[in-house]
């Protein structure tokens, strides 16, 4: 389910069925890296909208959350804050999606799973073979999730 | 040259009557388009969709299908890819079930989960469907899986929008 009016009155009905929040994060930072960050806030981006649909019925999409460039540890302790809220909401299981590399040597500190993805040149692909590349990613992915849940259910 | 020279009267009305036209055509021609409007719309293929799939190709196994068309979304215009389990069935009858789940709408696939071989899976809450696309009992969904109308033309595979299924 994404962050909108709909998906959240249906989430408000099958709330006990939906126990996972994916939380993009989006790096942001200007001059020379303006262009890279910007790759890669895309791709996470179409990354994660790919993955709330396969699984719309068990996650939310929460909105994604934008950071400068270097303020990676002040953001964590804000994480801390959002585990927490989440949790209390029902929402045990967080998965973070981003390509800014810089999250993967911070990866024990986060309390949800980091899923890392490096970003592709998107720029340069026409629509079709764009979505193929995207989808051929969020099936690698797929697993993981599964695997988190099977964990939980014990299946 | 004609020697009949145009009066000033004559010019005026000419050009009067002339411009006059064009300011009347211009309110008409809208009108006229919006009436015949429906008509011209009856031309395009209606709300099919081609797939790339030939008929010919289909078999009695579950495939996958891809297939992209626009929708309008407020103002924003984008284009759409829907997927479509499409197989033939024992009667020879192409079936083309939409993967999303009556549950909550995770998307389910064909023979995913290795304990229910020849069964859709859906891997939010375990889910499962028939090959038939019935739900089997037990599991978090309560209705069949949703139907693509299809239509077929040239040998390809057309498809139109899923609707839910009448019971059989």
């Amino acid at each position: 389910m994404k962050w909108i009016s709909t998906d959240i009155e249906m989430y408000l009905k099958a709330a006990e069925y939906v126990d996972t929040a994916i939380i993009p994060l989006f790096p942001v930072a200007f001059g020379d890296g303006m262009k890279e960050s910007s790759a890669k806030t895309e791709f996470s981006g179409l990354l994660s909208g790919l993955l709330e649909r396969q699984f719309r019925g068990r996650v939310i999409l929460l909105p994604g959350i934008p950071y400068l460039n270097g303020s990676e540890d002040s953001l964590i302790l804000q994480l801390e804050e959002w585990e927490k809220v989440l949790a209390e909401g029902g929402l045990k299981h967080v998965f973070y999606i981003t390509s800014d590399i810089g999250w993967k040597q911070r990866e024990s500190r986060l309390g949800g799973s980091l899923l890392w993805m490096p970003s592709l040149p998107l720029e340069h692909m026409d629509e079709a073979s764009k979505m193929s590349v995207l989808e051929d990613q969020a099936k690698q992915l797929m697993p993981l999730f599964a695997r988190k849940w099977e964990e939980l259910d014990g299946v | 040259m004609s020697k009949h020279r145009v009066s000033r009267r004559q010019f005026l009305n000419y050009t009067l009557t002339g411009v006059g036209g064009f300011m009347a055509a211009g309110m008409l021609m809208p009108m006229v388009r919006f009436a015949v409007d429906p008509v011209l719309k009856a031309n395009a293929a209606g709300d099919f969709t081609a797939t790339k799939l030939k008929v010919d190709d289909i078999t009695k196994e579950p495939e996958r299908v891809d297939f992209t068309f626009d929708q309008k979304d407020a103002w924003y215009e984008s284009e759409v890819t829907n997927t479509a389990w499409v197989y033939k069935n024992e009667e020879g009858q192409i079936v083309a079930l939409s993967p999303v789940c009556k549950h909550l709408g995770c998307v389910v696939a064909w023979n995913t989960d290795k304990k229910n071989p020849n069964r859709f899976f859906c891997p939010c809450h375990f889910g499962l469907y028939e090959k038939d696309g019935a739900n089997v009992p037990g599991t978090p969904p309560l209705a069949r899986l949703d139907e693509y109308p299809y239509k077929v033309k040239d040998g390809i595979l057309y498809l139109g929008k899923a609707k839910p299924r009448k019971e059989a």
